[in-house]
């Protein structure tokens, strides 16, 4: 890697970590919005 | 087919939970090959070395970075123009995909730029304009989230996109109108100085990595679909799928 593997390992790691904090953004944000949903039909069913 | 059928938040919503897993396998593929070809098949660099192979991560990114905010400004412009709710929960979908597509572009820049021009940072045409387009994403997202009403914040935050669609074309032109590190375009529509390997790997790392938006958008406007909708009938009758 001619002393060239620490800025490979940050450029590609740091691509797989962005990736991989957006789909765990995406996973949260689907949960969140099925949660409102949830919350929505207890209320209707309250009512 | 009525063009307008998808338009529907209800039908967009399951027509995405069936694209969705299409277009993550489709990136997983491209990637895996991408990456195959570039960090094993293709040759070094005469001149950078293996430091080069960055390219693979930082043009595809690049390039996604202002392609997500085109299609962004396009959405945010119709949803002010035709005052369709779908097409401002797209440019919603959109903006954190494109706001990661600029980091990582400035970020493997950086990287790049360290052994290759001595220096993380400077502030040269090309990185500073792409710096900016990753403060429209910001300023988007920011401002789509603002409003307590979000048809609001989507007017707001489509006004914003639209406005911002300028630095696109200083972004691409910035190596051309003024004298800067950042080397030209290796790619143009004529040819490619690039060998067949190289091109080969960044061409599928560029596409893995629209796929991989297509699918994320997706994934997200699904979720933007629910919240804004939680309370029609439609969302209300429907199975965790």
């Amino acid at each position: 890697m001619e002393g060239h593997g620490f800025y490979l390992a940050m450029s590609y790691g740091m691509a797989a970590v962005a990736i991989v904090v957006e789909l765990v953004a995406l996973a949260l944000g689907r949960a969140r919005a099925w949660k409102q949903v949830e919350e929505e039909r207890s209320l209707e069913a309250q009512d | 087919m009525n063009f307008f059928y998808f338009s529907s938040p209800s039908t967009f919503f399951r027509l995405a939970g069936r694209l969705a897993p299409a277009f993550f396998i489709l990136a997983a593929v491209l990637a895996a090959a991408g990456l195959y070809v570039g960090l094993v098949q293709a040759p070094t660099d005469a001149v950078q070395g293996e430091v080069y192979r960055v390219i693979f991560i930082h043009v595809p990114a690049a390039w996604m970075s202002m392609f997500i905010y085109f299609v962004m400004a396009c959405y945010g412009a119709m949803a002010l123009t035709f005052n369709s709710r779908l097409s401002a929960m797209m440019a919603r979908a959109l903006a954190p995909t494109g706001a990661m597509f600029t980091f990582v572009a400035l970020w493997t820049g950086a990287f790049w730029g360290r052994p290759t021009w001595g220096t993380y940072w400077v502030w040269d045409a090309r990185i500073t304009s792409e710096l900016v387009l990753l403060f429209l994403y910001l300023g988007f997202i920011a401002l789509s989230n603002a409003f307590e009403e979000p048809r609001r914040g989507d007017r707001a935050a489509s006004l914003l996109s639209i406005i911002g669609i300028v630095n696109l074309p200083i972004i691409y032109f910035s190596v051309q109108w003024w004298n800067t590190l950042h080397q030209g375009s290796s790619i143009k529509l004529t040819g490619s100085s690039m060998h067949v390997t190289m091109l080969t790997a960044m061409l599928l790392m560029t596409f893995a990595a629209w796929m991989y938006a297509i699918a994320a958008s997706l994934v997200r406007v699904r979720s933007v679909i629910l919240e804004r909708e939680r309370r029609a009938r439609w969302v209300r009758d429907l199975g965790r799928t």
